[in-house]
């Protein structure tokens, strides 16, 4: 019983966060806002992650098979990616090196104005 | 024959043996290529291709597993939240290159769509392509992109990630291993996270954190952008 008690808590969550997508103006989809409203509700402990360890365990082990059908739908814009295909290749690429280089040398530059910071007190 | 996939079992059936499949030959092989979502994938278009099954039939059951998409998201709110006390403990390195990385990664897509004279269409699909899937299909489609597309570019993340990312650090030179993980997390997803768990438990923690942090910082930066 206790999964079924941990799936009411995020199939719940879901729904909510459904309707609050159809009510807030700005664009953000129900997929964050469940997130999100996930987090808040353990922030604020009115949840705690027993209430949902093994469903939230289960559910993110398992992610990348859910994508599934989502990648087979490649087959219906087949046409779209194969005109866009060199294109798509190297944004993909070259934006993955850029993201990795700017995170890096970020990540470091700050650790060092850290040091920096502490010697001089 | 349209009775043999004119079930929603059919769909479910197909994909999960298909996943299944390519966790398999991933097991024995070893080799990034053979990613269980690129195999998974591809074996689904080609039954479909080889019985000339409408994507819709298989949609039918296809849409239930794409229906667990939202529970399995919100999920993600759990593991940031239990990932706050190494979140407080590096949290301004964290912020500061998540910040940069999400900026980074949207505005060299933005430029190189510009270069390549993509479509809108095209440029929102790929836009989120750096965060992890849930949210980036989510992104994509709330702002018109096609979702298909920005499968297909996150898939060639993932695989490129896992095999570039070792090379990557050794060519950039980075020798903290937070910042390191953090990079890894910024530019690629789950696949790229089991690479870093690899090099050592910060890298891989630290990659675990940056691809929650910058999916927030995406999400954030996206209401402006798009």
């Amino acid at each position: 019983m206790k999964i079924v008690g941990q799936m009411a808590i995020i199939f719940g969550i879901c729904w909510i966060s459904e309707l609050i997508e159809a009510v807030v103006p700005i664009v953000l989809p129900a997929n964050v806002i469940s997130m999100l409203l996930l987090f808040f509700l353990l922030a604020v402990r009115l949840l705690r992650p027993e209430h949902i360890r093994e469903s939230a365990d289960f559910l993110l082990g398992n992610m990348s098979i859910l994508f599934v059908p989502a990648a087979a739908g490649i087959i219906n814009c087949w046409e779209e990616l194969q005109r866009n295909l060199i294109a798509l290749v190297v944004i993909s690429l070259v934006s993955l090196v850029v993201t990795f280089w700017v995170t890096a040398a970020s990540v470091t530059l700050v650790i060092r104005l850290m040091k920096r910071g502490k010697q001089d007190d | 024959m349209t009775e043999l996939w004119s079930s929603p079992f059919f769909g479910l059936a197909l994909s999960i043996f298909a996943f299944w499949t390519g966790v398999v030959i991933q097991r024995n092989v070893r080799w990034a290529v053979c990613n269980p979502l690129l195999i998974g994938a591809l074996l689904v278009i080609g039954t479909l291709l080889v019985f000339q099954i409408p994507y819709e039939a298989y949609n039918e059951g296809g849409s239930l597993i794409n229906l667990m998409l939202t529970p399995a998201t919100a999920c993600l709110g759990m593991s940031i939240y239990e990932k706050l006390p190494l979140l407080r403990k590096n949290w301004l390195p964290i912020l500061a290159g998540c910040t940069a990385g999400s900026a980074s990664s949207m505005g060299s897509i933005y430029l190189l769509c510009r270069l390549f004279g993509l479509d809108r269409e095209m440029l929102v699909s790929l836009l989120p392509k750096s965060v992890t899937t849930a949210i980036a299909t989510s992104l994509s489609a709330s702002h018109g992109g096609v979702v298909s597309i920005t499968m297909a570019a996150m898939i060639l993340t993932g695989i490129a990630s896992s095999i570039g990312a070792p090379l990557l650090v050794r060519v950039f030179r980075v020798k903290n291993p937070v910042a390191a993980g953090l990079a890894i997390g910024a530019c690629s997803h789950a696949v790229g996270t089991s690479r870093a768990l690899e090099m050592g438990e910060v890298q891989g923690a630290m990659s675990g954190l940056a691809i929650g942090i910058c999916a927030v910082v995406t999400i954030l930066l996206s209401l402006f952008v798009f």
